[in-house]
């Protein structure tokens, strides 16, 4: 998803596995802890591999400025950001740029199909997603951490909506692709999904496939799909089993 | 959870959607004998509620007054006799709420020193109780005099013993969903040191409120599209005119 293809292709695929032991059809780790954020409405701390990231939900409040706001729903406002310290390469000076708005841009449109918008008029949702460490992926960790801010903050929807990636990386369709994979494997195509339907929200793709290479992917992602759904659901149900005043976590991490 | 079927058949259940004959939950929240219940979201202004909000304008013709609702409130200065200056904190009932949500107020009354209590507005029919219960409980072991707005302000007077009156009131928010609680909190209440500071504030009555949950259900029955969820409704809610004035029963 980013970077350049610098350096020698390792070899990706060894005897069904992969670089990091992985078989095909094995996500990563996936951790949620939702309510994390003690002033936003709803929030979602996501560790999926090594990608780490915060989403937090504040609304529906009055839209601002004006002229955005609508007398039939509320609008539905993004922003995706990555850290300047979240990945191995540069990434500059912080604030928006061409990458960023483009996925903004594109899980914005994600939810706006599930969220049901004409409860709230004239009001904005508006949806934080920061990326503090990042190992490809990102973007589908961002949405799936989304989901589970949104029902957090009580905001109706259609469905609980999540993404997963898969890519083609030695002439093979596999899931969830890491950073290595996403850098040297042959082609990338993240998908949103909306589990309960099946749904296509966010599609994209980097690299050629061929239609039957496409079906495979899309079997695959799907079937992710599904296991990502059970891992949101249970952050949101640890919310009310073990309910806690304060909100903030801090993780401890060991030296 | 958003997206989990709550039933096999087409209901008209609030907070949940129609889609190829199967009725479908859109919030997180708990479902009982056809009753869905959020456990989290913003508050849905309805004539009749009463709710305590703070003034945050001062306008040629009444007030703004913010009542932790998407939409300010607008109290026009006809209703009342009293005058407020910014920051004034006040009791009021929603006289009306028009289809793009302008909510009008009434009967307000102000409020004299105390605390005001952010908590989130589907909690409050747990603060408050059944037939007042709950609050009644708090009031009479701390010596407060209590306030629950419907939309989530909670406002605890400033004589009594306030802060026990607003721990009890977070341990409600946190445990809002759990069963036994009012029992829970009687406990935590006699555990406490029982400690009465008379600073002689004295509070307007308090002319509360429900049965809410009833009428809630009503108005939800008619606002929501039948079917087809709720995309395709032409963005226009389907209610017409039914919203302005009236009480639960004539609005069938």
């Amino acid at each position: 998803m980013m970077g350049g293809n610098a350096g020698n292709k390792p070899a990706l695929l060894v005897d069904g596995k992969r670089v990091d032991g992985r078989g095909v059809e094995d996500l990563r780790n996936v951790k949620i802890v939702a309510r994390v954020l003690n002033d936003a409405d709803g929030s979602a701390y996501i560790e999926w591999g090594k990608n780490k990231i915060l989403a937090g939900v504040y609304g529906p409040s009055e839209c601002i400025p004006r002229h955005d706001q609508s007398l039939y729903r509320s609008v539905v406002k993004c922003r995706y950001n990555m850290a300047p310290f979240s990945g191995m390469e540069e990434h500059g000076r912080s604030g928006p740029n061409r990458r960023s708005k483009e996925l903004s841009k594109v899980i914005k449109e994600a939810f706006e199909n599930v969220i049901i918008s004409e409860s709230y008029p004239k009001t904005q949702i508006e949806i934080y997603l920061e990326v503090l460490q990042s190992d490809g992926g990102t973007r589908c960790a961002a949405v799936t951490a989304a989901a589970v801010a949104l029902a957090d903050a009580g905001i109706p929807m259609k469905d609980m909506v999540n993404a997963v990636a898969v890519c083609k990386i030695d002439g093979k369709m596999a899931v969830d692709p890491g950073k290595e994979e996403d850098n040297f494997g042959e082609s990338d195509m993240p998908i949103a999904f909306s589990p309960r339907t099946g749904d296509v929200l966010l599609f994209q793709m980097d690299g050629l496939l061929t239609p039957d290479e496409l079906a495979e992917g899309f079997r695959l992602a799907r079937n992710a799909s599904g296991k990502l759904r059970e891992i949101q659901v249970a952050a949101i149900r640890k919310v009310y089993d073990e309910p806690r005043e304060e909100r903030f976590l801090v993780i401890e991490k060991k030296q | 959870m958003p997206g989990e079927m709550i039933s096999d058949k087409p209901e008209r259940i609030s907070y949940a959607y129609v889609d190829g004959g199967r009725t479908f939950s859109t919030v997180v929240g708990l479902y009982q004998e056809g009753k869905l219940v959020p456990l989290e979201g913003p508050y849905d202004p309805l004539p009749d509620d009463y709710v305590v909000g703070i003034v945050t304008e001062v306008k040629f013709s009444g007030y703004s007054v913010e009542i932790n609702c998407p939409y300010p409130a607008f109290l026009s200065s006809r209703e009342i006799r009293e005058r407020y200056v910014m920051g004034d904190a006040l009791f009021a009932k929603i006289q009306s709420v028009d289809e793009v949500r302008s909510i009008e107020l009434a009967d307000a009354q102000k409020l004299p020193p105390g605390k005001l209590v952010k908590v989130s507005s589907v909690k409050i029919p747990r603060i408050i109780g059944k037939k007042n219960s709950m609050v009644d409980m708090i009031k009479a072991n701390t010596g407060c005099d209590i306030f629950a707005g419907r939309s989530g302000y909670v406002w605890i007077a400033g004589k009594g013993n306030a802060p026990l009156a607003e721990k009890a009131v977070k341990m409600i928010e946190s445990q809002a969903h759990t069963r036994g609680l009012t029992d829970r909190v009687a406990a935590y209440l006699k555990s406490q040191p029982q400690v009465i500071i008379d600073q002689g504030a004295g509070a307007p009555q308090q002319a509360q409120q429900e049965p809410q949950g009833e009428r809630r259900e009503n108005y939800r029955r008619e606002s929501r599209p039948q079917s087809g969820g709720y995309r395709g409704s032409g963005g226009s809610r389907p209610h017409g005119g039914g919203y302005r004035g009236g009480s639960g029963q004539n609005r069938q």
